[in-house]
């Protein structure tokens, strides 16, 4: 199992990271499952499968919340369960998605969230990959409903802020001891060279590996606008290209853990 | 009860009989395939799950009336089913042993959820007549070929797993018909006789409690007790959880309490629960009391559904939930006293419960339970108004009957509550409180106390840290006098370490006092 988290400042183009990673890895097998973990995104509709989304994760824990008095002696950790893999885990043509959703209510999630980490750990350790659109707080792994993350990349486009969020999200992830491998960062829809070196001192004064630089796409401003799917960039795009280059050195970075 | 006894199996259906232990099975078995999920495109079939009728059933018999290791399957085998389709299901277990009982029944029953995921290919979802299978390809490609298998590998690990069943037997049913006629006439009314259950099971109807520490990472001294009659103060774990939850994890969050020695019926207090807690709070308390408001009450962690708060001028007490925005009668809303008496205190005259906890028959019973309530908001108690016994019911008031303590005492006197008489504990019969004294007497001690506080303040301050909550709150809201009442009473006991006490003879004289004085100011 190999976990890549995606995350950045919001609107940097980490969902359309994501998305595109998705799509290309989910070509060589089928072992795959989206998440998506940012309230504000929407991977789904990037990935042209909104229509299959049922319900989030956080609508079932809600449905939870209300029901669980009514429930009698039936056990709610196989009762949450079964919601996941029935509703929210929705199917895809060649790869599973899972929408996180809502964030908590008021009230105490302490038992449903201790229940949904062990129902998430034991389904997630079946894919050979998970990809994660994160929002930059990295909600979900500090309240360990996804355990850890073996690859993290940051996406930054050129503003001074997508760098101070991506140096934030580096101070997080080694806080919370997620026990990643690589933390990469992405440069996003950058136009001058002069971006790209205050980038690339700025990935090597943070001690990030730089991945790649991606340019800025037409084609992508156009789809997001209409709101049809990004995997419908055309094949002969720079960007398209590029971003098959970063899925094709996550696929060795794993095929390398997993003979390791 | 629904009588225990081997399924009639009609005349002329198909059946696949397979008797003794197999140890070659064509699929691999181990934990490390429980979570694992057979997508859509990569099944076989389908059994039960939306489209079609299943169910899981163990039921306990006699020694003599189950045939060990044997499987009998009726209806369709795999071979015999199509591609991609659902078909019904039910699996019924019957299993014996000496210690078999019917009360492990359903403990037993949701052990096929995890023996089955042990199967490689095999994915077992939900329970009792909700369960949803799906058969890999995969599966099916190494080898599998009859359900009979399935049944014998899951036996196996029933029997393994789980030594004090000696003999075990599946009927296990793809016909349709027969599936859905046992659901009805068999299973339904097991499934509902153990729902009562959680209606009927009392306290002392079992040996283990169960802890809940998931909250200690905010309320680090907190010890949640779970036990038949007091669910967890988030609302979330019954017992029976908290059963299931020590059963897989027995180092885990929710761990068995012994309960001990019995060393107070009416309060609920038991040495093992006073033991663990003394443990668990890092010997911050010893003594806890499951049903009692007043005197060594549960702690309070935070995550608490509803509050329950002391009001000395009625001498009753009003609860308040989460999602009701406005202050209770006393002046505070849901968040403020939640705020002190959250982190796991045990502050007297303060209680954070589980809405269930209105359902239990031992609802703080050593103060009176429901009569000694005396106020919540309508959406409460609308919602657990069942539970509450008839002859009071009416005589509680809701914020549309009081939202002032004086609306709230002319309401209570108009109803007749018994705390303006006095109550009479329902548990033994007792009479608790004395009733509102007369109006006079009351002012005359007003006056006397009210004259005091710059002295106690002083003599308060040294106090160990018990008073601390009780002192932020007078810090915060000076205007509340009420919450000096205690400090007013350490001052004429200085040493006294044992709080509680001191307040329960506290609460009428002084804080009716106060209120009385606070009044004359504004008159003023």
């Amino acid at each position: 199992m190999t976990t890549i988290a995606v995350t950045g400042k919001g609107g940097t183009g980490k969902t359309v990271l994501s998305a595109l990673l998705i799509h290309f890895i989910s070509q060589k097998t089928t072992n795959v499952l989206a998440v998506d973990a940012d309230p504000d995104s929407n991977l789904p509709d990037a990935l042209g499968v909104a229509e299959l989304v049922e319900n989030t994760l956080g609508d079932v824990r809600e449905v939870f919340q209300v029901s669980r008095d009514e429930m009698g002696t039936t056990n709610k950790e196989q009762w949450l369960e079964g919601k996941v893999y029935a509703e929210v885990i929705c199917e895809c043509d060649n790869f599973d998605l899972l929408v996180m959703g809502r964030p908590e209510g008021e009230g105490c999630y302490c038992f449903a969230n201790n229940l949904l980490r062990g129902v998430l750990r034991r389904l997630m350790r079946h894919y050979d990959y998970i990809i994660i659109d994160s929002e930059a707080g990295l909600e979900h792994f500090s309240r360990k409903t996804i355990e850890s993350a073996d690859y993290i990349i940051v996406v930054t486009d050129m503003s001074k802020k997508g760098l101070s969020t991506a140096k934030r999200i580096k101070e997080l992830s080694e806080e919370l001891d997620l026990g990643f491998k690589e933390i990469f960062l992405v440069g996003n829809r950058i136009t001058n060279k002069e971006a790209e070196e205050v980038i690339r001192s700025f990935a090597e004064q943070n001690n990030i590996k730089l991945l790649e630089f991606l340019p800025y796409d037409e084609k992508i401003a156009e789809l997001d606008l209409k709101g049809e799917p990004i995997v419908n960039l055309p094949e002969d795009s720079a960007y398209y290209q590029k971003v098959k280059g970063i899925a094709e050195k996550i696929e060795e970075l794993h095929v390398r853990s997993i003979t390791s | 009860m629904v009588e225990r006894k081997r399924i009639e199996i009609p005349e002329g259906v198909k059946i696949k009989e397979s008797v003794g232990e197999e140890t070659e099975f064509p699929f691999d078995i181990s934990p490390m395939y429980e979570g694992e999920r057979v997508r859509k495109g990569d099944m076989y079939v389908e059994l039960g799950g939306t489209a079609q009728s299943g169910f899981e059933l163990v039921l306990a018999l006699p020694e003599e009336e189950v045939e060990d290791m044997k499987v009998t399957l009726v209806g369709p085998d795999l071979d015999e089913m199509e591609e991609g389709k659902a078909y019904p299901y039910a699996m019924i277990y019957y299993i014996a042993g000496s210690q078999v009982e019917q009360d492990l029944e359903p403990v037993i029953e949701r052990r096929n959820h995890d023996f089955q995921n042990y199967i490689e290919g095999y994915m077992h979802l939900n329970q009792r007549y909700d369960i949803w299978i799906r058969i890999s390809k995969g599966a099916m490609k190494k080898g599998l070929k009859s359900l009979t298998q399935i049944a014998k590998a899951t036996m196996l690990l029933f029997k393994n797993e789980l030594p004090f069943i000696e003999k075990i037997e599946a009927l296990y049913i793809t016909d349709g018909n027969l599936v859905d006629k046992l659901l009805n006439e068999v299973a339904m009314p097991i499934y509902d006789e153990r729902d009562a259950r959680v209606e009927s099971l009392h306290d002392e109807d079992v040996d283990e409690f169960y802890s809940c520490t998931l909250c200690q990472s905010f309320a680090p001294t907190n010890v949640c007790v779970i036990s038949p009659d007091r669910p967890s103060l988030c609302g979330a774990i019954s017992w029976f959880d908290g059963r299931a939850a020590a059963k897989v994890d027995p180092e885990g969050p929710n761990r068995a309490i012994p309960k001990g020695e019995l060393l107070d019926p009416i309060t609920g207090e038991y040495s093992g629960v006073n033991e663990f807690a003394k443990e668990e709070s890092g010997g911050e308390y010893d003594r806890i009391k499951l049903h009692s408001f007043f005197e060594n009450p549960h702690t309070s962690c935070g995550c608490f559904e509803v509050i329950g708060f002391y009001m000395p001028e009625v001498d009753g007490i009003g609860w308040v939930h989460r999602g009701y925005p406005e202050p209770a009668p006393n002046g505070l809303t849901f968040s403020t006293m939640a705020g002190q008496t959250g982190g796991g205190k045990q502050v007297v005259g303060f209680l954070g419960v589980g809405i269930s906890y209105f359902r239990s028959k031992k609802f703080i019973q050593a103060d009176g339970g429901w009569y000694r309530t005396v106020w919540m908001p309508k959406e409460l108690k609308e919602r657990v108004a069942k539970y509450i016994p008839e002859d009071v019911r009416d005589k509680i008031a809701t914020e549309e009957d009081a939202t002032t303590i004086e609306e709230l005492k002319e309401f209570l006197k108009k109803v007749d509550h018994p705390v303006v008489t006095g109550v009479v504990r329902p548990v033994d019969g007792k009479k608790i409180t004395d009733g509102w004294a007369e109006e006079e007497e009351i002012e005359e001690v007003a006056e006397e106390v009210a004259e005091e506080p710059a002295t106690v303040e002083q003599t308060a301050q040294p106090q160990p840290m018990q008073i601390q909550p009780v002192q932020q709150m007078s810090v915060q809201m000076p205007q509340m006098p009420a919450f000096q009442m205690p400090q007013i009473q350490l001052s004429s006991q200085p040493s006294t370490p044992g709080i509680k006490l001191i307040i329960k003879d506290a609460k009428i004289v002084i804080d009716k006092v106060i209120i009385r004085s606070e009044e004359k100011k504004g008159g003023k």
